[in-house]
């Protein structure tokens, strides 16, 4: 019984991180019906980025490890943010009223470029962060040992997740976002200036990327230009099953892809638990084939 | 506008020209410049290029000059093979490389089928030599030799209960596999064999589940990635138990990603790392690298790929020839413990290198890859 809790909070955590991917992937889908591939790739500049203001500014010796930390995030989002807003502005909006593939395309297209340009700045080593950023101590829980990183993990990415959905359904900006994710062309008669609207989901989609990019680097400490696309695939795959264009959705697919990742790794097969997921996957779209969350067609995003 | 034409144009004839201006013994090389293992094709490019240059300075093999041509296998088959269908296009004599046994399985028959002869540097999976080609050699040892290597030094520590984790790649799956048929014959328990999905960061999943099953001594058969990321996360699961790696592992990027602390007292099998090899063709090799490019090799594999380009010149100085078929009869039959970076270096009859290679090496608490006797 210790084991699959313990697995479970394994799982959790690295689903954390997979729903924060995920909802980049489900924003842009919500109001621009286009997969941004590229997405992994952003969330790859993110964890770069991280890396870099950490140790050039040396928050983290200045402040303390918590609010060095957190500044950093605040950093990491913003810059990453105006990189997703510049992407759309270069890739995506000249082919907006052209066939979605040539966006797809164009989409595949910044992802491979993104990826050879931080090998081509960085080079193709890894890079790892440096160790005990934040204290480390095990919690105990039910009396298992939990790695605090762990919960710390889960927790900010909760949290960055319910002020995304109140931001959507509260603020006015939200109301807008959900608008257009409706309907483009009557949003746009409402008054909605709609190409504001895909800019700040371009701003917050990557943003979101970013700091789970930072995450990972400061959890695992490791980082490398291909690691966007491991983790794309997995958040995409996420979105989907949590139904894509949705907010909520994206958080449970995120989590329950990684909960089912770790249970079928700790009591079928490890070798076999992508195989295992993606079957998971496959039934739940049989049944439900717009997703888990996916059938509220009419409030997508 | 015109200008920028002119340019191009001019760049255009400089490149027809410089390929044309040949007469020169053409030379391949394909590594993984670009991809996960671009650490080790980017030192390969230079390895190879640096004793090309130096042979050049002194006057070419046969007379002639040595021309290298280098092309990018991403780490990835399909991107190798199209990368060998651009080699045997472009009439060279032999191709050096490359790393991942997959990678190369998918050139074999390219180069084959051309007439190339292939010399591998660190795919070191079995069944590569096991097809019968005849122009297929390669510098670094095989996975059934590192089995035996790793199945005594388990013995020699005497430990009971052994896990074994590859990560579904060829290299890693073979080697993983031929330790555990070794470890059953020598009545070594086997307590827990499974893979890993390679390029994932989080792997407290598999080392709870490891954990449970108890074993003495776990070896992990895959690259060092993986292996720094799963010591870094055993050591914070708070759990002690010893683990060792294979050659793939021989990295220093692996203390780096695992931190110092808990990287001490891994071990692994592999090669003798550049800094240890102690032949005086080694030394100032290593020397002459350090001079050009302002660090040792780091990883062995590039030297290895440089030991392959130094046995096809040999082979074509001994032949005086470029005929593939004399080239590569002569590093069957002729050419006997020629002095290599790594050591001395004959073929068998498959192609395989003769002789014990690997090493134990032990991470010491600063970090170091300590050679153990």
């Amino acid at each position: 019984m210790e084991q699959f809790f313990q697995q479970l909070t394994n799982g959790l955590a690295i689903g954390g991180i997979y729903a924060l991917i995920a909802l980049g992937y489900t924003m842009v889908y919500g109001v621009l019906r286009l997969i941004n591939f590229a997405h992994g790739d952003l969330f790859t500049i993110g964890a770069y980025l991280g890396l870099t203001l950490l140790t050039s500014l040396a928050l983290t010796e200045h402040l303390s490890g918590f609010l060095g930390v957190g500044l950093l995030a605040l950093m990491v989002m913003g810059l990453v943010s105006l990189i997703g807003i510049l992407l759309e502005r270069i890739a995506y909006r000249p082919l907006r009223e052209s066939h979605r593939l040539s966006a797809v395309v164009s989409a595949l297209g910044a992802s491979i470029f993104f990826q050879n340009a931080i090998m081509l700045i960085y080079g193709a080593k890894y890079y790892v962060y440096p160790q005990n950023l934040l204290p480390n101590t095990p919690i105990f829980i039910l009396g298992m040992p939990i790695p605090l990183m762990r919960i710390l993990i889960l927790l900010a990415s909760i949290l960055m997740m319910i002020a995304l959905y109140l931001f959507v359904q509260k603020t006015r900006i939200g109301t807008a976002i959900r608008a257009t994710a409706i309907d483009q062309a009557a949003a746009r008669l409402m008054g909605i200036d709609v190409n504001r609207v895909i800019m700040i989901v371009f701003c917050i989609g990557p943003a979101l990327g970013g700091a789970a990019g930072m995450m990972v680097g400061i959890y695992y400490g490791q980082i490398n230009f291909t690691m966007g696309w491991i983790y794309g695939l997995k958040a995409f795959t996420a979105a989907i099953l949590g139904g894509i264009g949705n907010i909520p959705g994206a958080m449970l697919g995120g989590l329950l892809l990684g909960v089912i990742e770790s249970l079928s790794s700790a009591y079928i097969s490890m070798a076999w638990k992508d195989a295992i997921a993606f079957v998971v996957l496959i039934l739940i779209l049989i049944v439900r084939p717009t997703g888990l969350l996916g059938e509220r067609v009419a409030e997508k995003i | 506008m015109k200008r920028l034409l002119c340019l191009v144009a001019g760049l255009f004839c400089a490149m027809v020209t410089s390929t044309q201006a040949a007469d020169a013994v053409k030379i391949g090389l394909m590594g993984p410049l670009t991809g996960a293992w671009a650490g080790e094709g980017q030192e390969m490019k230079q390895v190879v290029g640096l004793l090309a240059e130096e042979l050049n300075q002194q006057g070419g093999v046969n007379g002639k000059k040595v021309e290298i041509l280098n092309e990018d296998d991403a780490g990835d088959p399909r991107q190798a093979s199209l990368a060998a269908n651009r080699l045997a296009t472009q009439g060279v004599v032999a191709v050096i490389g490359t790393y991942g046994s997959a990678i190369t399985e998918a050139t074999q028959n390219i180069y084959d089928e051309a007439g190339v002869i292939q010399v591998a540097n660190g795919s070191t999976a079995i069944r590569l030599s096991e097809k019968g080609l005849a122009s297929f050699f390669r510098t670094c040892p095989r996975d059934d030799e590192q089995g035996k290597v790793a199945t005594a030094t388990i013995r020699k520590l005497g430990f009971k209960k052994v896990a074994i984790i590859h990560d579904s790649t060829s290299y890693a799956k073979g080697l993983a596999e031929e330790t555990r048929t070794n470890l059953k014959n020598e009545n070594i328990p086997v307590v827990f064999f499974d893979a890993l999905t390679p390029g994932e960061r989080d792997y407290n999943t598999i080392l709870t589940k490891m954990k449970a099953a108890d074993p003495d001594f776990v070896f992990f058969t895959g690259y060092y990635p993986e292996a720094g990321l799963l010591l870094r996360q055993k050591k914070e699961m708070g759990w002690a138990v010893p683990f060792m790696g294979g050659d793939a592992v021989n990295n220093p990027e692996l203390v780096k990603i695992a931190g110092t602390a808990a990287a001490e007292g891994f071990l692994f099998l592999t090669p003798p790392l550049p800094k240890d090899l102690d032949t005086p063709e080694a030394r100032a090799f290593v020397a002459a690298f350090e001079k050009k490019f302002g660090n040792a090799p780091r990883s062995i594999y590039p030297v290895l790929a440089g030991d392959g380009f130094r046995v096809i010149i040999e082979a074509i100085k001994g032949t005086g020839s470029t005929d593939p078929v004399k080239v590569s009869t002569y590093l069957k039959k002729s050419l006997k413990d020629f002095p290599g970076l790594t050591g001395k270096i004959s073929f068998n009859d498959k192609g395989d290198r003769v002789g014990e290679v690997y090493r134990v090496y032990k991470v010491d608490n600063q970090g170091s890859f300590i050679l153990q006797p």
